[in-house]
């Protein structure tokens, strides 16, 4: 195995999908050639030392020489990185962490919640080759819902929910992770019926959890986006509690993990 | 032109050494290990250690805090495991060894001298633990006493990595020295503390270790305060990230200098630092 190292990638294409989460197509052959869904990069989102510290960002997307990478402006880092334009140059660091387990002929749900929706495009991409997938996706409103024609575009079933109704289920998307998987009874194709035999989530905390808890005991793999220091398994800063004790280091041993063994 | 470092009986390729904590073992940069003066590893203790809960890493403008609280999995597996590995790199391997209890450095050392280990760096000076770390080091007696422990059980050469946190390290740097450790390491992180939205500690372990550029004016000073002070080598460490940095410290008398922060930022960062400061100096010499 090669260690990941720092590649300068162009911006080849940038927009904004919500008022707050942004998206950038970058063209980076090495990397895109690469990375493997789960993984991610560390994103340098300024030369000088403030902030000190790269973003972790998950990959949404490979294709061809370009990946994209799918962010929500959370800080100071983040806003940095809503600045650059196309033709601008970025330092990223990877590819990082495990890519996600490889599973064959599963009725497989994605669940993705916010900006947590991103990262489960390229895996389902990934994921339809072998399986019969099923996407949920929900936001808190409408206009706050990201990349659902690109599902739709891949061929999966999509289900949609949001807080406050405004698009698909009136509820938490996870209400839609039911007996039936990933989409609204009317929606119900033949194929994928059963309660689903794995799932991969994305987005809060306990939106997690209440996936872990619904489907139990089918697995969650989760993607954990927590603080980060290093992003290469050196630091020991990412640390998400074990059940029955100890840590797993996130960036090195995810950060797709398997929910059911974690404290969420 | 040469640019070995001897200190105690170890020699070392090149002044610039990976800093324990960011580093790991360096198996991860094998090709980064291999060109460095040396690793120093993770510090180690005798039983392992689950460390502190999350988060355990927070930024400010020019620096980070972090609180991991010395989680490793003790010196048995270091041993058996790790060492074996380490020895493939062809780099110097420097132990850092970290106890709760004053004893417990020797005790460390002594499980340690059979293997194949080119010096050890007494971790007097973490700021994340209850029991030891810079609760030792800002005591000259007790950073005396640990030293000369350790000095009885070995003839390898010993480092001990000193707090400026709540004490003068010329101080301890001198009982150090006078307990006969080869070299001292100036300095380790600052305690530090960082508030969440609703003005509580964000770190799980409450407060942390400052690292990262805005440490390099201080560290800068100790490192000048200490060398003028004691006879023994000063290795340099806080807030170097780049050549220039480095030769700052050799300018204010450390002999060797250790990359830490930088290296989380970039893995290759050590190197580049040492390839930097490499032409910095063959250029001062013509």
């Amino acid at each position: 195995m090669t260690s990941p190292t720092s590649r300068i990638a162009r911006v080849a294409a940038r927009s904004q999908l919500t008022p707050d989460i942004h998206s950038l197509w970058l063209e980076e052959p090495y990397l895109a050639r690469r990375v493997k869904p789960g993984q991610f990069v560390n994103v340098r989102c300024s030369a000088g030392p403030d902030p000190v510290l790269r973003r972790p960002i998950s990959v949404a997307d490979v294709r061809g020489t370009k990946l994209r990478l799918v962010y929500r402006v959370k800080g100071r880092g983040t806003a940095m990185l809503a600045r650059f334009r196309n033709g601008d140059v970025i330092d990223l660091l990877g590819p990082l962490g495990r890519p996600a387990p490889p599973l064959a002929n599963l009725d497989i749900l994605v669940c993705g919640g916010g900006v947590g929706i991103a990262p489960l495009l390229f895996l389902a991409r990934q994921l339809k080759g072998t399986n019969r997938v099923a996407a949920a996706l929900g936001a808190r409103s409408r206009q706050e819902l990201i990349l659902v024609d690109e599902f739709r575009k891949l061929g999966v079933r999509v289900g949609v929910a949001t807080d406050d109704g405004s698009s698909g289920h009136h509820g938490p998307v996870t209400d839609l992770a039911g007996n039936s998987i990933g989409y609204r009874e009317t929606e119900r194709p033949p194929a994928v019926r059963r309660r689903p035999s794995a799932a991969f989530a994305c987005g809060p905390k306990p939106m997690l959890a209440a996936l872990v808890r619904k489907l139990h005991p089918v697995p969650v793999w989760g993607f954990i986006e927590e603080r980060m220091g290093c992003g290469t398994g050196v630091c020991y800063c990412c640390a998400l509690p074990k059940k029955g004790g100890g840590y797993v280091r996130f960036c090195e041993e995810g950060p797709v993990v398997l929910l059911n063994e974690v404290e969420l | 032109m040469s640019y070995h470092v001897r200190i105690g009986r170890t020699t070392f390729a090149n002044p610039v050494l990976a800093a324990s904590g960011t580093f790991e073992f360096g198996l991860k940069f094998p090709e980064v290990s291999r060109r460095l003066g040396g690793v120093v590893t993770k510090g180690i203790t005798l039983e392992p250690r689950a460390g502190n809960p999350p988060p355990r890493i927070a930024e400010f403008p020019g620096g980070i805090l972090n609180s991991v609280g010395l989680e490793n999995s003790g010196v048995e597996v270091l041993t058996t495991s790790t060492l074996p590995k380490m020895q493939q790199l062809g780099t110097r391997i420097v132990v850092n060894v970290a106890g709760f209890r004053p004893r417990e450095f020797g005790r460390l050392v002594e499980h340690l001298e059979e293997h194949k280990v080119d010096a050890y760096e007494l971790n007097l000076s973490c700021p994340n633990v209850k029991e030891g770390g810079a609760g030792f080091g800002q005591d000259p007696r007790l950073v005396k006493r640990i030293t000369a422990d350790v000095r009885k059980q070995t003839k390898r050469t010993v480092v001990v990595k000193l707090t400026a946190n709540f004490v003068d390290p010329a101080e301890t740097a001198q009982a150090a020295e006078d307990a006969g450790a080869d070299a001292v390491t100036v300095i380790n992180t600052l305690y530090g503390l960082v508030l969440d939205e609703s003005c509580r500690p964000f770190l799980g372990g409450r407060s942390g270790g400052v690292s990262g550029p805005a440490l390099k004016p201080f560290a800068l000073y100790c490192v000048d305060r200490v060398a003028s002070r004691v006879k023994i080598p000063v290795i340099g460490c806080g807030g170097i990230a780049s050549g220039r940095d480095a030769l700052e410290f050799l300018a204010c008398g450390a002999r060797m200098v250790q990359v830490g922060t930088a290296s989380l930022v970039n893995p290759r960062a050590a190197l580049c630092i040492w390839l930097e400061l490499k032409a910095l100096l063959a250029r001062r010499q013509r």
